[in-house]
């Protein structure tokens, strides 16, 4: 049977560990490394939508996290190129 | 005491109290790395943490209503972070007087495809969305019209178009207003009301595209 508690607690794992390493993990001075932490959580939550049956909830925050990290790092990058202090 | 509706499964139930705990220390957790962080860039890259523990919160509720309320703060959260990138974007250039290209790539995409295909994929989105109205309809279509924008920005995108598209944003706004209206007010009328909130909302979510191109238009070559 597909058990629904492993996948909730996954999740909130996940969402607790990730949120972690983006606030104190290693080399998170580096905004890039910063943004990419933010997927591990991201990747929770998604399986905590799954375990509610989220579905339209779950494809929207998807293509909503897609453009996110693209408009983050477009936003390391100009800042980077522009020569301010990060 | 609490009240809960017999059509709420027990599982959701039982599951409320972890995911609320689970919300409550993300959200906490955010909130100190927000406290202790000093730059604007990594401050703004935290509250993505702040949230996923609001989405927690919101999807423990387990019902339609849970996931009617996460899309529309998925939208909002999406508008926030580039509104404020932008304006962190638009301070610093401002401070150092240099200019920075608006998509900073590593690759010149100086492409034929570039050239033919943007009219053609955006129709097909567009197409799309149209057909699937409503929320979803509304996010294809805006892809389709920020693919068409971000490709044809060599050639240069006239400043009036942008103008124009915000007003027919708030036009649409209207036509979401006045089809909740209906609704209320005329319930045998019940086809319109719906036909009208579901475009509208279909043309507002596709312009939110606009967004983007009124904070640049300056940036953008003018014809």
């Amino acid at each position: 049977m597909f058990d629904v508690y492993v996948w909730f607690y996954t999740g909130c794992i996940l969402v607790i560990v990730g949120s972690i390493a983006t606030v104190i993990g290693p080399g998170v001075k580096d905004p890039v490394v910063r943004t990419i932490n933010t997927e591990i959580p991201a990747v929770g939550i998604s399986m905590i939508f799954l375990t509610y049956n989220h579905t339209i909830a779950l494809v929207t925050f998807i293509a909503a996290t897609a453009i996110v990290t693209l408009i983050l790092l477009r936003a390391v990058v100009r800042l980077e190129e522009m020569g301010a202090e990060l | 005491m609490i009240l809960v509706p017999d059509v709420v499964s027990p599982i959701v139930v039982g599951l409320y109290a972890p995911a609320i705990i689970v919300g409550i220390l993300v959200g906490l957790i955010g909130l100190f790395g927000i406290s202790v962080e000093k730059n604007d860039l990594h401050v703004l890259i935290l509250t993505d943490i702040v949230g996923i523990g609001m989405l927690i919160f919101v999807a423990a509720v387990g019902t339609d209503l849970a996931e009617s309320l996460i899309l529309p703060g998925l939208v909002v959260e999406l508008a926030e972070i580039l509104a404020i990138s932008e304006i962190l974007m638009s301070r610093e250039m401002r401070k150092s007087g240099k200019t920075v290209e608006l998509i900073p790539t590593p690759l010149h995409f100086n492409l034929e495809i570039l050239q033919t295909a943007p009219v053609f994929l955006a129709i097909i989105l567009i197409a799309y969305g149209a057909f699937l109205s409503g929320f979803t309809g509304g996010a294809i279509a805006g892809a389709g019209i920020l693919f068409y924008v971000m490709s044809i920005k060599v050639r240069g995108v006239p400043s009036g178009v942008w103008e124009g598209l915000a007003g027919v944003s708030g036009m649409a706004w209207c036509l979401w207003l006045v089809g909740f209206l209906v609704l209320f007010v005329f319930p045998q009328y019940w086809l319109l009301g719906l036909m009208l909130a579901a475009f509208g909302v279909f043309i507002k979510v596709a312009f939110k595209a606009g967004l983007i191109g009124v904070m640049n238009r300056e940036e953008f070559k003018k014809e």
